[in-house]
């Protein structure tokens, strides 16, 4: 893949709000599974 | 040859957004809602290899081999489907869905550990219902984010969510009336465990939709999906149990390592309905139709394994009224299928991530019908032969380590079982490539 297409893909899936949601919940389960270790 | 900026050009909304043929749109639904019941059969019958391990091995470990067999499922079927040359055509067209993929397949790996911990914790009884909540989750997500129920009218609102309710009450009854099995133990952090599987599961359906609304296919999607999900159970195990006891485990548990594999490998096809659910009818209602798969585990519960024997009536009467309530939520949805008007809503929020990450709007919109994007024909290759044969033999290699607990099993009702599950695995796979040729 060149890289100003990967430069593109990266920006366009940071300034994505749906990819926060999912990545923040994956946090805070794995902050959780360490809690429960 | 286009640049990258000519990729991220707007693509034609015109085209994304013109409606499907009304019959191609109705057999589209159909199929979804057939995957769906599908999925429920295949998730359900996983837990039956599962029953036939013995307590002394650690939760974590039983994952992890799961994963193990369920990664391998998730390209050998593929390869034995299509073969895997589609997925780097797929890849090429949205390249964005491989982290998409990634991020679902990490998301999985927690939330089954953390139901786990919740059934040491709280007990089935408790936990199954707070996770199953996942479902009202994909139904928020769905509606707020990929205009899913928009202009649905309040019939198929209705449908849909009193469906999913009714769904959520069956589920409870029937997770209390198999609780006998269960201990309670540290109550706050084994609800917390449940409702946190809940939420992941719930939330991991975004990165789902996001894929098929772009037009990915399944089989390549779940090619990455698993990918998260190895490296994320290699990671936890070895962080909680110690890369040197892991291994003493695994080895100590090799007569039972079969049996997890199969479990993994009865999952990955039941998930592979669901995925082809969410692509068809969405998250709204592809998943509480796979919730099914709690009916199924009670059956393959009751009556190959006995487990409700000697039962009280108030015990059979909460499974009876719970299934019937699972069940009757399950044709609610099922005839609640998306209408021309609320399709449009689907296509305008397909347009919306088309433009955002610079997809073809023909490969969207040929994804979206089910249809070939380039009408080329992917034939299989050296390594989608190596890996059918590979997982073959050591599916054959562990079988004959495997041995069959001294356990109280009905062999007949697990044959029928087992050709019920082939009977829909069969029907699916004729529809499906009827209808989309896989896609």
């Amino acid at each position: 893949m060149p890289a100003s297409r990967f430069g593109s893909l990266i920006r366009a899936v940071a300034t994505d709000v749906h990819f926060w949601i999912p990545f923040s919940v994956l946090l805070g389960g794995l902050v959780l599974l360490d809690k429960l270790r | 040859m286009s640049t990258s900026h000519e990729r991220l050009q707007p693509p034609k909304l015109s085209v994304v957004q013109t409606p499907f043929e009304s019959s191609r749109l109705r057999r589209l639904q159909a199929l979804g809602i057939f995957c769906g019941f599908a999925a429920g059969a295949w998730l359900g019958g996983a837990e039956a290899p599962i029953k036939l391990i013995n307590a002394d091995i650690s939760p974590v470990t039983v994952s992890l081999v799961m994963v193990c067999g369920v990664f391998l499922a998730r390209w050998s079927v593929p390869a034995l489907i299509r073969g895997t040359s589609h997925v780097r055509t797929d890849v090429g067209q949205a390249p964005h869905l491989v982290v998409w993929a990634i991020l679902a397949g990490c998301m999985w790996a927690v939330a089954n550990t953390l139901t786990i911990y919740a059934i040491r914790n709280v007990g089935l009884s408790i936990a199954f219902p707070l996770w199953n909540t996942n479902s009202l989750l994909g139904i928020f997500w769905g509606f707020l984010l990929f205009h899913e129920l928009r202009l649905a009218g309040w019939k198929r609102w209705a449908g849909v969510l009193g469906g999913a309710v009714c769904m959520f009450a069956g589920a409870a009854l029937l997770a209390i009336a198999s609780s006998h099995q269960a201990a309670p133990g540290r109550a706050t952090l084994g609800v917390a465990a449940a409702l946190g599987a809940g939420i992941l599961w719930g939330t991991m359906y975004i990165p789902y939709r996001k894929a098929y609304l772009t037009g990915m296919n399944p089989l390549s999607f779940i090619t990455f999906f698993t990918v998260g999900e190895l490296l994320t159970m290699v990671v936890v195990a070895v962080a909680y149990r110690g890369a040197t006891p892991l291994w003493r485990e695994l080895n100590a548990a090799k007569p039972v390592l079969f049996w997890l594999m199969l479990g993994g490998l009865v999952w990955v096809l039941g998930d592979l309905f669901q995925q082809y659910a969410t692509k068809y009818v969405g998250i709204s209602r592809g998943i509480p139709l796979s919730n099914t798969n709690q009916l199924w585990g009670l059956l393959w519960g009751i009556l190959v394994f006995h487990e409700l024997k000697g039962g009280t009536h108030t015990v059979y009467a909460q499974v009876a009224g719970g299934s019937l309530l699972m069940a009757a939520g399950a044709v609610a949805i099922a005839l609640s299928s998306a209408t021309e008007q609320e399709h449009s809503s689907w296509r305008n929020a397909a347009a919306r991530e088309g433009e955002r990450y610079g997809v073809e709007h023909e490969y969207v919109r040929a994804g979206m019908e089910g249809r070939s994007f380039d009408n080329r024909q992917d034939s299989r290759t050296l390594l989608d032969w190596l890996l059918i044969l590979g997982t073959t033999a050591l599916f054959i290699l562990l079988a004959s380590m495997a041995r069959l607990p001294a356990m109280d099993i009905s062999i007949g009702w697990g044959l029928a079982l087992s050709l019920a599950m082939l009977a829909l695995l069969a029907a699916g796979g004729i529809v499906l490539w009827r209808t989309t040729r896989f896609r």
